[in-house]
């Protein structure tokens, strides 16, 4: 039955309570060592044996988000079976803060001698960590800055967003389509405009709309973003974040079209996949580890900005669906093709949304020029908060 | 046309943060606050998501969010109605160890992949102009979640356990002189609270996102806590609360998409400032009484509170 | 004095050893500890403070964020003109000022509409994030960074200085001289006995004629600018830059450690260095046990809720 407070002469003296307070942390604090001291390996010294490397793998999302960072966890996946006696080490949900250069720093102190931050907001703390750590090589996926021992690298994904735009345009019977971006950096903008600029080259009157979610991966944000979408008649629906299943998912219910990004998600919708782009980090990451385990990374290309082209293989265009038409096939293959053989569709006069030449007539901007885009091109429907 | 899709945003996305805030309600109306609600909500989230994922069945998954959430509340009631700590600060532990676990025990359901929720279209009703997209197009959880309201209003002000549990909150020792323990009634509401909580996880997951990814909820149960001082613990108002905050999300998103020139994080903002723009206008009205026992609870700081001296 | 040092030193020796247990075994450095103690104690008593006067801060996270926000605002006005003697106190202000006004908002509310600061604090935890990105994203992004939305880094000047080699910044003076100001002021001069009165009886301290009103809100933004200092500890000794998700739980963490301790700040230096620990164990516990790292949060609320129960129990004397 109910009980009546007590009287506070029976209340615990405060030093005796404190003393509780403690003998629970302590309790808890061994308990705590107990079951991490059994879980964990403790670190070991760096192997300096060719194969026996150490390497350490960072993705700033969960590994399986059907996204960017599988596409890197796949990448891991290949060195893997290359390098069958090498050390991988992984860390997922890495922030892009301070908190990434405690785990570099973890890493080294396993002895980690090669290591793979794959998210662009890692490059800052890698810069920070490859300072301390000369003897460490880093090489960094998506930034443009390097060190001596720090190569970035990424892939040119933007160039086949246009042959996905194509399909988009062929497919699309409402002319609007739509883009749900994460955040407004050069990289999500270039797609947004390779993927309408491709849209248009078949179809003049697409459109394409934006929404930026603020978040890599916040589902609840991309389904509303899709519905908001959806209820404008958008018919087909193409991402830029880091977990892409809802996008996808919510486009395949709701009986529209969808292209792909990161990775070849056709399985997740049967009726409305077109094609997509999509990495394939593999051949490349292994192709790194062997030339640092040989020594020559200093001077190699990838000690620098490196980028990699459709030719390389790098990117690719994710398989077609059962919503691509024979006619979308041979269009978007053609494209590809001429991709694959090295062209770059950006040649000017590029417009942006208020009708200013942002890229002259007849010149093609080199990477560096495309990498530092600030604007939307004429088409797209949307606000770069922050100017444009 | 806008206003019909910015209520069908609405109601979309404000379904969930709608169970858990009558769930709060129930809680609260015992006499418990549970700032737990964010954990429970998770938990049901990846209850219903791993085991739709791995059952195939959408029911089995709403029965085990109702388990998980229920288990997790169960917790905070141990902690504050037996061990009687403080409410705010075990709630909080609550929370956090409710976003620990999903998100460890949730690592390997992030790739997998559900059947939707599906809508079911309310035959006749939905073909109505206007009203039938907005309230009689979506799915079985988000219609039990729009009869929350009333069911619970019922529950409440027309039957005999609906004035035990309102007893118990303004005055256990009354209700104890009917009685009637106020441990058990508080208990029951709060594990039923957390259930309402998860239900809400629930329907995020498998009729909404289709996904499961850590944090899933990001926030929507502490805001439900909010809307329950704002609806002035009433289930009608509560339902319109969550509608606020459902509506401002789905707007801004629109907004956007329509390339209406202001700053996404800006109107991203929207459902917070405006949660709280009402919270204050809400308390400037009649004063809102809490119910007796949560006024203890916040102590010098109840809201509204007629004996506090703080605001005297 | 000498009993509430005694207690002090017990209880921080106690949790001090169950720490140091922790360490040859889970492979955290003291140095990665004693830098995410630093941001902890003063979250931490950003929370004890206001609880003090019988508030409930729970909007660590917001005024942590603002004080970012507001800190970051002073270096790039200033921050390429002045020397760091006189740029680094410059920015403790900024910090302290950022989240006293955070606070504030809460703090008046209250004092106005009588709203719960408990609400009104958590609420604006979700709105000075995004505060902070439209800046980040606009205005302030680092054009020579290629659209990454990061401030330009911090100007050497704008930067702790770091003990020797190590990361340990010289935020760690600041959560120390803190957190035994706290103690001091709270429990010896006149003021911290009107806060203490106010909290543990408003209704003898408003027949005793004190200003309830106005030490409330005064303690509030004691609070929120401890949490400020905490931010700009963080952005000037461990980030050097700013960036979305600094201190991301740290003042939710800051709120577990201060209610471990009742709220008493010299025992918060070990309840934050024990919270501390556990939080770095997350690299560890990832890489080499394979758990994601936010299965700290487990260890952590599970610690509190035992300690929580326990005392409870004890205290109202109750074996039901």
């Amino acid at each position: 039955m109910l009980k009546e407070e007590v009287v506070v002469s029976s209340r615990m003296s405060p030093l005796a309570r404190r003393k509780s307070t403690i003998g629970v942390i302590v309790a808890v604090g061994v308990a705590i060592a107990a079951a991490v001291g059994c879980g964990s390996s403790s670190g070991s010294p760096a192997s300096k044996e060719k194969g026996h490397e150490t390497i350490g793998f960072l993705y700033v999302g969960p590994h399986n988000d059907y996204g960017y960072n599988q596409a890197a966890y796949a990448g891991s996946l290949a060195v893997k079976r290359a390098f069958p006696a090498a050390k991988i080490l992984e860390a997922e949900n890495v922030p892009e803060t301070a908190e990434a250069e405690r785990v570099m720093e973890k890493m080294i102190r396993d002895g980690a001698t090669i290591l793979f931050p794959t998210s662009f907001g890692h490059l800052g703390p890698a810069m920070n960590v490859a300072r301390r750590h000369p003897d460490v090589r880093f090489l960094h996926m998506g930034g443009l800055k390097t060190a001596a021992n720090l190569g970035t690298y990424f892939g040119t994904i933007y160039d086949t967003q246009y042959a996905v735009g194509q399909a988009a345009g062929m497919a699309t019977k409402s002319n609007k389509l739509g883009y749900v971006v994460a955040f407004p950096i050069a990289q999500t903008l270039l797609n947004v405009n390779a993927f309408e600029r491709g849209a248009q080259s078949v179809n003049p009157r697409a459109k394409t709309y934006v929404v930026f979610t603020g978040s890599w991966c916040d589902p609840g944000k991309q389904a509303e973003a899709s519905n908001a979408l959806i209820d404008q008649k958008i018919d087909v629906l193409e991402q830029h974040q880091d977990c892409t299943k809802t996008v996808i998912q919510t486009a395949e219910r709701r009986g529209i079209f969808t292209t792909g990004y990161h990775v070849d998600a056709s399985s997740l919708a049967p009726h409305g996949w077109l094609t997509g782009s999509e990495w394939d980090w593999g051949p490349l990451m292994v192709q790194m580890v062997k030339i640092v385990e040989d020594g020559r990374f200093r001077g190699s290309p990838y000690s620098g900005i490196y980028r990699a082209g459709v030719p390389s293989g790098v990117i690719k265009l994710a398989p077609f669906g059962a919503a691509a038409t024979p006619a979308i096939r041979k269009q978007v293959t053609a494209t590809y093709d001429k991709l694959k053989a090295g062209w770059i569709p950006f040649k000017g006069p590029i417009r942006d949304q208020s009708g200013k030449v942002r890229v002259a007539v007849g010149v093609t901007p080199n990477r560096h020029q495309l990498e530092s885009t600030d604007y939307f091109v004429q088409g797209v429907v949307g606000k770069i908060p922050g100017g444009g | 046309m806008l206003l019909e899709d910015v209520l069908a945003g609405t109601v979309r996305s404000g379904i969930s943060v709608l169970y858990a805030a009558e769930g709060e309600l129930i809680s609260e109306r015992s006499g418990v606050i549970n700032l737990g609600m964010e954990g429970c909500m998770l938990t049901g989230a990846l209850a219903a998501f791993a085991t739709a994922s791995a059952t195939g069945s959408l029911l089995l998954g709403v029965l085990a969010a109702a388990g998980g959430g229920a288990l997790l509340a169960l917790v905070h009631a141990v902690v504050v109605i037996t061990c009687r700590a403080n409410q705010l600060a075990s709630g909080l532990a609550v929370s956090f160890l409710g976003l620990g676990l999903t998100s460890w025990l949730g690592a390997p359901y992030v790739s997998q992949s559900i059947s939707p929720l599906n809508r079911v279209n309310i035959p006749v009703l939905s073909a109505v102009p206007f009203a039938g997209p907005v309230l009689f197009q979506h799915d079985v959880l988000t219609y039990m979640g729009l009869a929350l309201g009333p069911l619970i209003w019922l529950f409440l002000y027309r039957t005999r356990a609906g004035l035990i549990l309102r007893a118990t909150g303004e005055d256990g020792a009354v209700a104890f002189a009917y009685g009637h323990s106020p441990t058990l009634v508080r208990y029951l509401a709060v594990v039923f609270g957390g259930m309402l909580a998860a239900l809400g996880g629930a329907q995020l997951v498998l009729a909404y996102t289709l996904n499961w990814v850590e944090n899933i909820t990001v926030g929507r149960g502490f805001v439900a806590v909010a809307l329950v001082i704002f609806a002035g613990w009433e289930p009608l108002r509560a339902t319109v609360g969550a509608f606020v905050f459902g509506g401002s999300l789905a707007l801004q998103l629109r907004l956007q998409a329509r390339g209406v020139d202001v700053s996404p994080f800006l109107l991203n903002m929207a459902p917070y400032v405006l949660t709280l723009a009402i919270l204050v206008v809400a308390s400037r009205g009649r004063a809102r009484r809490p119910p007796g026992e949560i006024r203890a609870v916040f102590g010098t700081s109840g809201p509204g509170s007629t004996r506090s001296a703080v605001d005297a | 004095m000498k009993k509430s040092l005694r207690r002090a030193a017990a209880s921080g020796l106690a949790i001090l050893i169950a720490t140091l247990v922790l360490f040859p075994i889970v492979d955290i450095t003291l140095e990665d500890c004693l830098v995410r103690t630093t941001p902890f104690v003063l979250c931490g008593l950003a929370v004890a403070v206001p609880a003090r006067a019988g508030l409930v801060n729970i909007g660590g996270e917001g005024q942590f964020t603002f004080g970012m926000v507001v800190v970051t605002a002073t270096v790039l006005l200033v921050g390429d003109a002045i020397d760091a003697v006189l740029l680094l106190p410059l920015l403790a202000v900024a910090g302290l000022l950022g989240g006293a006004v955070w606070a504030g908002i809460a703090g008046l509310l209250r004092v106005t509409v009588k709203l719960n600061e408990a609400l009104s604090t958590l609420l604006l935890n979700f709105v000075s994030p995004l505060i902070l990105a439209y800046f980040v994203f606009g205005p302030w992004r680092d054009r020579s960074s290629f659209n990454l939305p990061v401030s330009k880094p911090y100007p050497d000047a704008a930067q702790l200085p770091t003990f020797g080699l190590t990361q340990v910044h010289l935020g760690i003076v600041f959560a120390v001289v803190a957190a035994v100001l706290a103690w001091a002021v709270l429990d010896f001069t006149r003021w911290g006995f009107t806060v203490r009165v106010v909290g543990g009886n408003p209704e003898a301290a408003r027949r005793a004629g004190l200003p309830v009103k106005r030490i409330v809100f005064v303690a509030l933004l004691i609070g929120g600018a401890l949490a400020g200092l905490a931010g700009m500890v963080e952005v000037t000794g461990v980030e050097r830059v700013l960036r979305p998700n600094i201190g991301v739980g740290f003042g939710y963490i800051g709120f577990l450690a201060s209610w471990l301790v009742g709220h008493r700040p010299l025992e918060l230096l070990a309840s934050s260095f024990l919270l501390a620990s556990i939080s770095v164990t997350g690299d560890s516990l990832q890489i080499n046990a394979g758990l994601p790292s936010t299965s700290v949060y487990v260890l952590m609320a599970v610690v509190l809720l035992l300690v929580l129960a326990i005392r409870g129990l004890i205290t109202r004397g109750r074996a039901d």
